[in-house]
């Protein structure tokens, strides 16, 4: 057998194993094994090869980034648990009142807001499930809907900065977190747009799927509403301040605006009388499960990915980018379906290592500004998080869904929300400015004309001679 | 099947009492980087061993807690075809995963790993961080943790044999695979 | 004299392909061996993170996981503060008098057991000359002003500057940008003009300081796992200390033609050129040394490499005041008036 089948046969035997149903870490880890000591039998690498999975595992503990995750989802189950949540969607629900669909633009106003805040799609997709999915579950929206719209509105966080996504494109395309960032604003708000108008597409085709509040939830009208409403909001405001502005004022790294929110939402429930020890501990309990769990996908991934680095993987990608026809145009939709379909294999680390270096000299040379491409790259990957049935966000999904929740729902749910990204994709394709509008467009100083001048330690008039002794 | 079955409840025990220390290093590690934050703007004083201790935080949630958590059966899955069968078969798959997936893997990490924290044990590695902290103890949860979720691993396959062989343990198993509890 | 064996390697880079110079500087070692043994011997370089992540590469040569790697020796100055001496020490030597000691003045000999210690061999592969100071959202005018100042600095460096008062904040990589922005941290250094540029630092923090004093060269370093090195065969041997020698060359070299393109873009698009004040950078060379005899008093190994740098570095003063330092020093001087006399 030759180095080259490899990789393919990887893929294949990831999509088998996963298909058996054992828990995904554990098959990750063990597709990656199996295929490690094939390649170990056939003298692709020795055994000592994957001795650096010790590091590679250290490597996840280590990257203090994804401490967002504990944080977050810990600042979203207390929340849930103190019911505050609950009174921030109901609020904006009994405010949309009537209008089919009212909780679910609810929903994906609330995952911006909290797109703003979190880098990382694990600690917003939990943090949005735990929140709205119980509301729209007993307001009878439809099941694919509701696990769909959550999902999306979870993932959409990785266009709005901050972003974790973001931050590695940038630094494997060698641009800025800054404009990377900037560039990201018109698509993260044209995502939005998108988003809402497909609810009012389905309320109007299926309002059923998305019905308006009972007349009996509607208890509230006139001034009690509002009153209502904005008792609602107040908590989610203070929040959204402890988060955004404790960045914005200096006084917290994204990061620890994270642990900021969690302690956040513990004062808010002690505000509101509603907090209890048992709520704390019940939601601490909740937050370490999911984050053990979640880290534990990672770890399982990286077994798979050190023995693909193993057989030449990134090799094998390399001689299959390097079929793609050539035009600027033509480069960028072949690369984005090319990108598209390796993300149903890998998640985004690993199309971040291994595809971006391949394909951002061949973009350079073609003329395309790399920001662009970077970001366009990123709205690609979120679909990376969606697709049925190996999405990331998917996992994370089904790992806080009430049983009553099918799998099938959420995997049926996810496709319209992945189409609408790839609607996205286009759209960021023929239309560059909705990226590179939002970038700095630099002083205009030219740079030929710019005169340096270094002030020089004063030289000694008179020349003494050297001394020797 | 006796003898294993209490070796299982040991097992049980074990992890959840572990758990919970997971459970502290998730509030301790949320307390300490909003405190962090807020001492490092209100006196512009920080250190980076504080900065440190949180990543080793996340650390013990994730290995000391990722064996409770297999006891509870929180561990996602790929349901699409596991979500349908009946309760025998996904026994079955669970049997053939524990012993054809779960423990080679976890086994194999347990081993790797130790080596890893003997040399820095015994070279005293510190951060490359001005301040930082001494980094056995974190490398130290590695083998630790992959050795108590094998523990794990094999109090789960015994639980599921003895269902499989009509013998209803007396340990907690978690075969009804949903969400975290409320 | 048989058929000389086909080899193939794994070197597990530390930095990222976006760094292209300095990760250039380990794929050129791989290009120049292949082109010297045609083609058998077969080195291929993994950016940081493809088999292992950028500050792991030591323990995996170590540990015979990879059979090299290309990384800066003072990532690992947590291990035992010697590594330093084989990448960069603070008010240590510049690139040429770096290059003198490793190449030809016993300081490869001096780290030899050092590294054997480690399961490994040290070839100095590449160098970024001197650096600079880092990216400042407030102005440095005297000591005081260190103290408190919130500086995402690393390694030895950073214990000279806590010396001082300075916070070192080893903030989270993605966190630096945003935090810089916002005053959550003060300041932030990484490489020199080219490098930085690409971070866009300069957006959000006017002052680019100059000379990072704890860099005055950086000498990367080529690790290779100690039992791969003892069975190559001597022409190997010959041809991968050749290919280091030429990345050290083509490096600098590149920088050199880099950085004043750089620092001009910089300078354009409204950055700062500040130079630490001299009571500053006093303090900070008082501190330094203080740390190095603190360390050496301690610890062994930095001892035995410490009393041989520094004799080494004292005679490479003394000379370069002479003929190279007079020569620079009037050469920048006179073009330095010229050009304001136009
Ligand atoms: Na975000
Ligand atoms: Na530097």
């Amino acid at each position: 057998m030759s180095l080259e089948v490899m990789p393919p046969l990887m893929f294949g035997g990831l999509v088998l194993f996963l298909l058996i149903g054992f828990p995904v870490t554990f098959s990750l880890s063990a597709v990656g094994l199996f295929f490690g000591f094939v390649s170990i039998e056939l003298g692709f690498f020795t055994p000592a090869y994957l001795g650096n999975l010790p590091l590679r595992v250290f490597g996840i503990l280590a990257n203090d980034l994804l401490l967002a995750i504990p944080f977050f989802t810990l600042m979203g189950a207390v929340l849930e648990r103190c019911g505050l949540a609950e009174d921030l969607l109901e609020g904006t629900g009994q405010l949309f009142g009537k209008v089919p669909g009212g909780l679910a633009y609810a929903v994906i106003i609330v995952g911006a807001i909290l797109g703003a805040i979190t880098g990382t799609v694990a600690a917003s997709v939990i943090a949005m499930g735990m929140i709205s999915l119980p509301i729209m579950m007993r307001y009878g929206y439809d099941m694919r809907i509701a696990t769909g719209v959550i999902a999306a509105s979870g993932t959409i966080t990785q266009v709005i900065p901050p972003s974790l996504v973001l931050i590695v494109l940038g630094d494997q395309l060698g641009k800025s977190v800054g404009d990377m960032y900037a560039g990201a604003i018109g698509p993260s708000f044209l995502q939005l747009l998108l988003f809402i108008l497909f609810i009012v597409g389905v309320s109007i085709f299926a309002p059923h799927k998305v019905p308006p509040l009972p007349d009996e939830a509607l208890t509230q009208k006139g001034w009690t509403l509002w009153w209502r409403v904005l008792k609602g909001m107040v908590p989610s405001v203070v929040l959204i301040f402890l988060v955004l502005g404790t960045i914005f004022m200096g006084l917290a790294t994204p990061t620890e605006a994270g642990a900021m929110g969690a302690v956040g939402s513990v004062v808010l429930a002690m505000c509101n009388g509603r907090f209890t020890w048992d709520l704390l501990w019940q939601a601490t309990q909740n937050t370490m499960r999911i984050t053990a769990m979640v880290i534990f996908i990672l770890i399982g991934a990286t077994v798979f990915s050190l023995v693909f680095q193993g057989v030449d993987g990134s090799i094998w990608i390399e001689h299959l980018l390097a079929k793609l026809p050539g035009g600027a145009t033509g480069f960028l939709i072949f690369s984005q379906v090319f990108i598209f379909f390796l993300a149903f294999f890998l998640d985004f680390f690993e199309i971040a290592f291994i595809v971006i270096p391949l394909l951002a000299p061949v973009a350079a040379k073609l003329g395309i500004d790399l920001v662009w491409f970077g970001v366009l790259i990123c709205v690609n990957m979120q679909t990376s998080f969606m697709h049925p049935p190996f999405g990331f966000a998917l996992f994370y999904l089904r790992g806080i869904a009430p049983k009553e929740v099918r799998s099938s729902d959420i995997y049926w749910g996810a496709i319209p929300w992945v189409a609408l990204q790839l609607v996205l994709v286009a759209i960021v394709i023929f239309w560059p400015e909705s990226v590179t509008y939002w970038l700095d467009k630099g002083t205009g100083v030219d740079p030929s004309t710019v005169r340096i001048e270094v002030p020089l330690p004063d030289l000694p008039e008179d020349d003494a001679p050297p001394v020797f002794r | 099947m006796g003898p294993l079955l209490a070796f299982s409840r040991a097992v049980d025990a074990l992890n959840t009492a572990v758990g919970k220390l997971a459970d502290w290093a998730v509030l301790l590690s949320c307390a300490i980087s909003a405190g962090n934050a807020i001492v490092r703007y209100g006196v512009s004083y920080s250190s980076n061993a504080w900065l440190e201790v949180q990543w080793y935080l996340f650390g013990a949630i994730v290995m000391l807690g990722a064996s409770y958590t297999l006891f509870r059966n929180e561990h996602v899955r790929v349901d699409l075809v596991y979500g349908n069968l009946g309760e025998r078969a996904r026994l079955w798959v669970d049997v053939f995963g524990f012993i054809f997936f779960m423990l080679p893997a976890m086994l194999l990490l347990a081993w790797m790993t130790w080596p890893f924290f003997v040399d820095s044990w015994v070279r005293h590695e510190g951060s490359p961080n001005a301040g930082g902290l001494l980094r056995w103890p974190v490398k130290l949860l590695l083998p630790v943790g992959f050795v108590l979720l094998c523990l794990q691993g094999f109090s789960e396959l015994i639980k599921r044999i003895a269902l499989l062989r009509g013998i209803h343990p007396t340990a907690e198993v978690v075969v009804e695979y949903h969400r975290p509890e409320q | 004299e048989g058929a000389l064996p086909e080899i193939r390697w794994r070197c597990a880079s530390s930095f990222p392909k976006s760094l292209d110079t300095i990760y250039g500087a380990g794929e050129h070692v791989a290009k120049r061996v292949a082109a010297l043994t045609d083609g058998k011997f077969q080195i291929r370089v993994f950016a940081a993170g493809e088999i292992v992540p950028g500050l792991a590469v030591a323990d995996a040569v170590q540990g015979g996981t990879v059979e090299a790697a290309h990384t800066a020796s003072y990532y690992f100055v947590g291990k035992d503060p010697t590594f330093a001496f084989d990448g960069a020490v603070p008010f240590g030597l510049n690139m040429r008098q770096l290059n003198a000691w490793l190449q030809a003045g016993g300081g490869r000999e001096v780290l030899r057991e050092f590294f054997e210690g480690y399961n490994m061999v040290s070839l100095p592969a590449g160098n970024t000359g001197a650096q600079m100071g880092g990216w400042f959202r407030k102005e440095i005018r005297t000591v005081a002003d260190l103290d408190g100042l919130k500086f995402r600095i690393g390694g030895f460096a950073g214990n000279v500057l806590q010396k001082l008062g300075v916070v070192p904040q080893q903030i989270a990589g993605g966190d630096i940008y945003p935090a810089l922005e916002k005053g959550t941290i003060d300041a932030a250094e990484w490489v020199g003009p080219y490098d930085d540029e690409k971070l866009g630092f300069n957006r959000v923090a006017p002052y680019y300081y100059y000379p990072g004093w704890w860099e005055g060269a950086l000498n990367l370093s080529f690790y290779i796992a100690k039992p791969k090195w003892d069975e190559l065969p001597q022409l190997y041997k010959d041809a991968l200390e050749s290919a280091c020698r030429d990345s050290t060359i083509e490096t600098m070299a590149k920088y050199d033609v880099q950085n004043p393109q750089a620092l001009r873009r910089l300078a354009a698009a409204g950055t700062q050129l500040r130079a630490f004040p001299r009571e500053v950078m006093q303090a900070c060379y008082r501190a330094t040394f203080e740390l190095y005899e603190e360390t050496a008093a301690k610890n062994a190994n930095f001892k035995k490499v410490y009393d041989h740098w520094r004799a080494f570095r004292d005679s490479q003063y003394q000379w370069f005041r002479v003929a190279e330092s007079t020569f620079d020093n009037f050469a920048y001087f006179m073009h330095a008036r010229e050009q304001q006399r136009p």
